[in-house]
């Protein structure tokens, strides 16, 4: 299972960590090495400056399918953006350092922690949230799996736990419930709903693989 | 009116919470929203001596910086234990004190959250620093006998005949103690406040377990009268204690908002949750239990030392519950509060039962080994049907039942008793271990109030919070067993001070004082109906007697109190108190209790601790609930995983703080830690505690797990850990 683990980083279709552009000294430097439209503002900066004033950027993205473009804080978290920028709150902040799961969200189908990615990061990217994983029509099998198996109670971690669990299926990490335990197992559920999620997935995966 | 066990419904808002539309406190946007980000204290104790800003503000976007000297009109914050409401009695940021390293010291605001981060980490703070105590057990650490505390509601120590003679001359006893650290709640919403002011009218937004507190006390902090104040709290993300009353945030965020004419939001970073809010305290626990011949516990001497604050006492309540587990024949406790410099500690889940459970229970299990008994049989025969310390019958004491039902579930007839006895086949020595656990029933006043219309709505309020142990969900199913309409009818506004005042949810009486008012005025308004004189057919819909009526609604109010309470306990909730009574009523003791039946497995060479396998069964009551009681008691068992073999808050004497305070370093269950927990219930309704028979169980269900747990690993290895969280280094 950790050979998996390492192949999955080694396929990350991109490199540019937030750790990256924060210790750059100059934002603006790294995000346009990374193809990012910055303003022509940035340009006049001084990055030496201690309180240097910090560039806006200009990030283009889709959001369950629709097209985001947004003027941000090159600081600014795909986690924040999502909340606090666009307004779709569904996505959870629960430890802003990528520990705990409930931020995770789909970028290009695969699951992240948005907490510990940039906004900056994502652009021409897909993002997926659970306000985009079914509709009033009707709900994902997993969201209607998590009903069925009360695979929740407060419900905070539950968007992070959907998202991760969708992605667990289509990784192919679905075949037992052992594997579901060890692949769900960077989602953090302090009410201790385990069981129902392991139940939950293993009958959406069932559902989702016809 | 059908009165037996209650059917089972899908959780009411699971919907909303599968499709991200559950709106919890900083959910809230408001518009114009600035951002907060708190400086904190680097020092173990002390006083700023000067604080330079220039820097921070000079950055771009920041709009307020608010340390202590602008909050000279601010009231400190009063302690809910003396009558106040919040969780600590005192209030970084008014003062130039510091009482504990990583306090709040100031608070910036700005346009971005990312600025506001920013210029907090450039805000230069000098301080003058004094010496403290981080630990029960540093230094200059002061115990104070708990007898002798000055407090609002002094607890003595409990003495039932002379334990101490008895135990001196008893044949078979057992003398050990038993050390637990400090633990973290960690509710995954972090705490958090958003605040908007309209005029002189505050609204704020915030995960809680108590709105009443935080309307009562933000109004009195910031000196302005409680009807300007509304809070909103219709979803928790998990409390578990850490959120039952005013946070440090709550009255700087407002008063921020205040002074820039513009809402802010404050979600306070994890990091800071360890620092700056409640805890479970660390405690020392000495039991000395002795027994006769027979097996029958005839005496018991219990010594806790507990950890508290400088500026508060936490009142230990241990020896109450210890003193209920079993009938012994007499019984001595002895409690001391040990003051430290660090926050107030607080009700973390079962907050004193289950470092309790793990003493009396583990000390009963090493009782058993040295008197050659079987552990459930040593239970079943000191189980009691009264109370030692008052003299009183419990109401309603299923316990042994519980044992039995769950040793058959469980299979315990197939365990040889005797230490490393058995092996699987892959060479990992099983443990099969037992304990059971008990939590005061208590219950309180409540208002409810419901609104009946014509389209077949059907809206109650109720003093009560949702946080995710179900109670939408239970309500939903009362008021629809109660009025003959479907749950999806019943809307429920709780959490909300807009509704009927909000009483403190926590100390498992959530149910048992909500349901009862529920059940209340659903029948207040039945009568209601009755007198429009329609003839209706006998099980109408409040809808349908309506239409004949021609009424378009109808609205009732009614109140409920606990056993031996008045109508003065309800001037304590509509003033944002708490007013809980029990477990001791006037004529009966009320608990609720847990049989807990755990295997481990320990690998032999790494001594790798796993639990496969829990089975658990539960005396709460009637259950009102059954699919979200389930998952409230797997929950449980879940925590007391955690309790037993993950958590501990790691403090360095020297320096103070947490060290470990994130969710990568104090370590809570994941889903890979966790095996097949069985869960059952007695479903019993107790006839005496209140109308609808509930007890309580969103504590009980951890009481007990941890001991279960280390009696297991003991059967397995023939090593006694006492001391939690037991790691693998233990078993070396």
């Amino acid at each position: 299972m950790s050979d998996d683990r390492k192949r999955t980083i080694e396929k990350r279709p991109w490199s540019i960590t937030r750790r990256a552009v924060l210790a750059s000294g100059s934002a603006v430097g790294a995000l346009a090495a990374f193809g990012l439209k910055t303003p022509a503002m940035a340009q006049e900066t001084t990055p030496a400056a201690p309180a240097a004033f910090l560039p806006r950027v200009l990030v283009s993205f889709a959001v369950n399918g629709v097209t985001q473009d947004i003027d941000l804080d090159p600081r600014t978290s795909l986690l924040d953006a999502l909340r606090e920028t666009i307004g779709l709150t569904g996505t959870k902040k629960g430890c802003d350092h990528g520990q705990c799961g409930a931020c995770t969200v789909h970028v290009d189908g695969r699951r992240v922690a948005s907490c510990l990615t940039l906004a900056a990061q994502v652009a021409d990217r897909e993002i997926t949230t659970i306000e985009g994983l079914g509709d009033d029509e009707a709900l994902h099998p997993m969201q209607q799996a998590f009903i069925d198996h009360d695979a929740l109670q407060c419900g905070y971690c539950t968007p992070g736990q959907i998202m991760a669990a969708v992605a667990c299926v289509h990784e192919g990490h679905a075949g037992s419930e052992a594997e579901i335990r060890e692949y769900m197992s960077g989602n953090i559920c302090r009410c201790g709903a385990y069981p129902g999620i392991v139940a939950a997935i293993r009958n959406a995966a069932q559902v989702m693989e016809g | 009116m059908p009165t037996g066990p209650y059917a089972e419904i899908p959780r009411v808002d699971a919907y909303e919470k599968v499709r991200g539309r559950a709106i919890y406190g900083t959910d809230n946007n408001p518009s114009g929203v600035a951002y907060g980000a708190f400086v904190t204290a680097t020092i173990g104790r002390g006083r700023i001596t000067a604080m330079d800003l220039s820097e921070a503000q000079s950055i771009d976007g920041v709009r307020l910086i608010v340390n202590h000297e602008h909050t000279s009109d601010l009231q400190p914050a009063r302690f809910i234990m003396q009558h106040g409401f919040a969780f600590q009695s005192y209030s970084p940021v008014l003062t130039p004190n510091v009482a504990y390293r990583g306090q709040p010291v100031a608070l910036v605001v700005a346009d971005t959250l990312e600025s506001a981060i920013e210029a907090a980490s450039r805000i230069r703070v000098s301080y003058e620093e004094h010496p403290f105590a981080a630990t029960l057990d540093s230094e200059r650490a002061e115990p104070v006998p708990q007898a002798e505390a000055a407090t609002a509601w002094p607890i003595d120590d409990i003495v039932v005949g002379d334990a101490e003679t008895v135990y001196a001359d008893a044949a078979v006893k057992v003398d050990a103690t038993y050390t637990m650290p400090t633990q973290h709640q960690n509710p995954m919403e972090l705490i958090g406040t958003v605040a908007a002011w309209d005029g002189d009218h505050l609204t704020v937004y915030e995960g809680t377990q108590n709105a009443g507190a935080c309307k009562f006390g933000l109004a009195e902090q910031l000196g302005i009268p409680p009807e300007n104040v509304t809070v909103i709290s219709p979803y928790t993300g998990g409390g578990f204690g850490q959120k039952n009353t005013m946070q440090s945030q709550q009255v700087l965020t407002a008063f921020a908002a205040r002074e820039l004419g513009r809402p802010v939001k404050v979600v306070v970073p994890r990091r800071q949750t360890f620092h700056d809010s409640s805890f479970r305290p660390a405690t020392r626990q000495r039991v000395r239990l002795a027994a006769d011949s027979a097996g029958r516990f005839t005496a018991a001497l219990y010594d806790v030392d507990a950890q508290t604050s400088m500026h508060d006492f936490f009142q230990s309540e241990h020896a109450d519950t210890a003193a209920r587990h079993y009938g012994y024949g007499a019984f001595r406790s002895f409690t001391r509060l040990v003051r430290t410099d660090t926050p107030t500690p607080g009700y973390m889940r079962a907050p004193f039962e289950h470092a309790t459970a793990f003493a009396i229970e583990s000390a009963v299990d090493e009782l058993a080994y040295e008197h050659g008994m079987d552990p459930v049989q040593i239970r079943l025969l000191n189980d009691t049907d009264t109370d030692i310390v008052d003299g009183l019958p419990h109401s309603s004491r299923h316990v042994s039942e519980c044992l039995r039902r769950g040793a058959e579930l469980f299979g315990w007839d197939r365990r040889t008793p005797e230490p490393r006895s058995m092996v699987a086949q892959n060479g990992d020595l099983i443990g099969m271990g037992v304990a059971i656990g008990l939590y005061a029933g208590s219950g309180g006043p409540n208002r409810a109030s419901v609104r009946a219309t014509r389209d077949g709505i059907i809206e109650i309020s109720l003093g009560v919070h949702e946080m995710g142990q179900g109670i939408r969900t239970a309500i939903a199913n009362v008021v629809a067993r109660h009025l003959n309409v479907a749950p999806e009818s019943v809307t429920a506004i709780l959490g909300d001070t807009r509704g009927v005042p909000q009483m403190l949810t926590a100390g498992s009486w959530g149910s048992a004082s909500s349901i009862p008012a529920a059940e209340a005025v659903c029948e207040a308004l039945r009568e209601a109906l009755d007198a429009l004189g329609t003839n209706a057919p006998e099980g109408a819909s409040p809808a349908e007697i309506l239409a004949l009526a021609d009424h378009d609604e109808l609205s009732v109010e009614a109140a409920t109190f606990a056993p031996g309470q008045n109508r003065d306990a309800l001037g304590e909730i509509d003033t944002g108190h708490v007013a809980p009574s029990g477990p001791v009523y006037p004529d009966f003791i009320t608990y609720s209790y847990a049989a807990h039946f755990v295997e481990v497995r320990v690998e032999q060479t790494t001594r790798r601790i796993r639990v496969p396998r829990v089975v658990s069964v539960f005396d709460c009551g009637r259950v009102l609930s059954p699919r979200t009681a389930r998952s409230q008691a797997i929950g449980g068992v879940v925590w007391g995983v955690g309790g037993a073999l993950r958590e501990a808050g790691e403090v360095d004497p020297r320096y103070g703080g947490v060290l470990n305070a994130d969710m990568a370093e104090y370590l809570v269950p994941v889903n890979a830690d966790i095996g097949s927990i069985e869960v059952g219930f007695i479903d019993e309704p107790d006839p005496m505690v209140n109308r609808s028979g509930v007890k309580g169980l969103g504590e009980v269900v951890l009481v007990g797990v941890a001991p279960a747990i280390t009696n297991a690993i003991y059967h397995a290895t023939g090593v006694r850990a006492r001391h939690l969280p037991v790691r693998i280094e233990d078993l070396v």
